[in-house]
């Protein structure tokens, strides 16, 4: 008797059981969705890293920012430019030779003296980090507006489900009926939902073993081993700020580092690596990067060392 | 990592022919070392440390003279990986790791053949009390994980009455001294699987009780401990001109056969007094020194030691090669 009269109070005639395993069992299928749906969109193509540089290396690493930050550290370090009054840049120096078309870019906007931190709203610079993403895109390692998009299907997907869940909420308290655990559900299947909004990658697989590679090739130029950056030349410290962020500047020259704005642990990976950083341990893609900067793995913590596997995907 | 042609093997009969070798009766043993002639014991780890007839080339082991090499220091690790040419490096010992795996720079290097040998700075063999069994054991366990041919301390002390100076401080030349020397270096060598290379440190004063000269100090100690020498050449050059003295004096008093390596360095002149400061270019002077040491007997192994404000690659790659002008080996960059 009991249990006819339970079912016919039961919000919209299904049982609070019976929501919460179907809830569960649609949210499980939704991570699985999107977990796979990611690592069909971002493999990405396999690049030899050697066709790498130091600014593709880093927009890898840190989106539009890093990459404008590898160009100013190779030209600062070239003699090129420094940072005058005001914080604007200037030219004090030819612009080197084999500079990339972001260098010339950059260049141009210190000899029009841009606040250094206003750089990457220029606009020859802003065209340059363009042709810099197209060309990656097309080879695979950064993913386009396409692919980006089509990665928030299955996100969109989980924020039906956690609409769903919020309106059976609204809808059981209304009634009277307990929601403990539904509430616990919802408030759970909100932050996956954010997370997995949160962390659509914005390098492909593929690019991030080519990072994992360069950083192990590359073990030399991370800041624990505090590198002699003039004798890695300008080259070595554009390179460097690809692959272990801002702080690389900072550590080869923070007078102007600091003029120049540079924000000091943009994209920098958490002092690993390097010499008593042990085999492989330099690849924890924690990022403090704002935005478009930000790890695709996810938790962040846990993912030292282990990120070349399969966490985020 | 390729060795160019000429820097291998065959270094043995090109150092013998090379013009600045011109190699005396004392030379020639050490030259043996190289060439593989009768020195069975000369491979490596199989070298007993207190044979006191070793020459230094078997120390690096039956193939050959080292020729150029530079310090490791992790600021220049990437330039020091990609010299084509090098065959041997050093590194400071207490840097390395007692245990866990090496450092993935210097396994890298190990793996390519290229010798690294752990130097220390803080045993303090010249204190008055033992060697610490501790810190021996650490120097030991870095000479067996990076297969080092030999490893290399200072005849300093950098401790006394539990107080850490901080800095290598020279010992006064008395017998007291060198008697004191040779315990410890005998307590280390009865746990090091390598030769040890001892190496003299630069002094900027003289102690007024001293009893020896300089190489009668030096000589008495390799003597009585079978114990190689490492010898700064700069820091010769820096004893002599501060203290108006031929830097080549004491080259010719010193056992030459028994030079492990040379370490060449950079300095500079402040307020009249030249520091050996090892962030500075080597000077013309320490070079023609390098030459001066070679032509009298040139040792297996030169060694750039560079240890801070580090130049560009190119200055550096002109460093080395100064150095291997200097003495006839051939260029490793």
């Amino acid at each position: 008797m009991e249990t006819v009269l339970a079912a016919q109070g039961d919000t919209w005639g299904i049982p609070g059981p019976t929501f919460l395993a179907i809830f569960a069992g649609a949210a499980v299928a939704l991570v699985i969705a999107a977990l796979i749906h990611r690592a069909v969109l971002f493999a990405g193509h396999h690049t030899p890293v050697d066709r790498l540089g130091p600014q593709q290396v880093a927009y890898l690493n840190g989106g539009d920012r890093l990459a404008v930050y590898s160009s100013l550290a190779g030209l600062r370090a070239a003699g090129a430019i420094e940072v005058g009054p005001g914080r604007t840049l200037t030219a004090s120096g030819p612009m080197p030779a084999g500079a990339t078309p972001l260098d010339q870019a950059v260049y141009n906007a210190a000899g029009q003296r841009v606040r250094a931190r206003d750089v990457d709203g220029d606009q020859w610079v802003r065209m340059a980090l363009t042709t810099l993403r197209d060309d990656l895109e097309r080879r695979g390692l950064a993913p386009s507006e396409g692919t980006r998009q089509a990665a928030r299907a299955v996100p969109f997907l989980m924020l039906v489900l956690l609409g769903l869940g919020v309106v059976r909420l609204v809808a059981g308290i209304a009634g009277g009926k307990p929601v403990g655990y539904l509430v616990v559900l919802t408030i759970v299947w909100a932050l996956v939902t954010l997370i997995v909004f949160r962390t659509i990658p914005t390098r492909t697989r593929a690019a991030r073993r080519a990072l994992d590679e360069l950083r192990r090739q590359h073990t030399y130029l991370a800041p624990s081993m505090t590198p002699a950056w003039a004798t890695y030349g300008a080259a070595g410290l554009a390179l460097g700020v690809g692959l272990y962020g801002a702080a690389s500047l900072w550590q080869a020259d923070a007078a102007f580092a600091e003029e120049a704005e540079i924000q000091r642990q943009y994209a920098s990976t958490a002092g690993t690596g390097g010499y008593y950083g042990g085999s492989g341990g330099d690849s924890g893609g924690s990022s403090s990067g704002g935005g478009d900067g930000g790890s695709s793995c996810g938790g962040g913590g846990g993912c030292g060392g282990g990120c070349g596997g399969g966490c985020g995907g | 990592m390729t060795v160019p042609s000429g820097a291998g093997g065959a270094s043995g009969p090109r150092a013998a022919s090379h013009p600045a070798a011109s190699p005396g009766p004392a030379a020639l043993p050490a030259m043996a070392g190289s060439s593989g002639l009768g020195r069975a014991s000369g491979a490596g780890g199989g070298l007993a440390a207190g044979g006191g007839a070793s020459g230094a080339g078997g120390a690096f082991g039956g193939d050959g003279a080292f020729g150029v090499g530079i310090g490791w220091r992790p600021e220049i690790a990437g330039f020091v990986a990609a010299l084509p040419g090098l065959r041997f490096t050093e590194v400071i010992a207490e840097s390395v790791p007692a245990s866990g795996p090496v450092p993935a720079p210097l396994a890298a290097l190990r793996d390519a053949g290229t010798a690294v040998i752990p130097h220390g700075v803080k045993l303090s063999l010249g204190g008055a009390e033992p060697v610490d069994p501790a810190r021996v054991a650490h120097l030991a366990a870095a000479a067996r994980q990076l297969d080092a041919p030999l490893v290399s301390e200072h005849i300093a002390f950098v401790r006394a009455g539990g107080l850490e100076a901080g800095h290598l401080l020279p010992l006064p030349r008395s017998r007291e001294a060198v008697d004191a020397v040779v315990a410890n270096v005998a307590r280390a060598q009865a746990e090091l699987p390598v030769p040890i290379a001892l190496e003299p440190i630069a002094a900027i004063f003289d102690w007024p009780d001293d009893e020896l000269d300089e190489a009668a100090f030096l000589t008495e100690i390799l003597d009585r401990t079978g114990a190689l020498l490492l010898l700064d050449i700069a820091n010769v050059y820096a004893n002599a001109r501060n203290r108006g003295t031929e830097p080549t004096d004491l080259l010719d008093r010193l056992p030459l056969d028994r030079v492990a390596y040379v370490h060449v360095a950079g300095g500079a002149e402040h307020d009249g007094v030249y520091h050996d400061t090892h962030t500075d270019a080597v000077p013309p002077q320490v070079l023609d020194l390098v030459t001066e040491l070679c032509a009298r007997h040139r040792p297996p192994a030169l060694m750039l030691e560079r240890d801070g404000h580090y130049p560009p690659a190119d200055t550096l790659r002109t460093e080395l090669d100064a150095i291997a002008t200097a003495s006839g080996y051939p260029v490793v960059t």
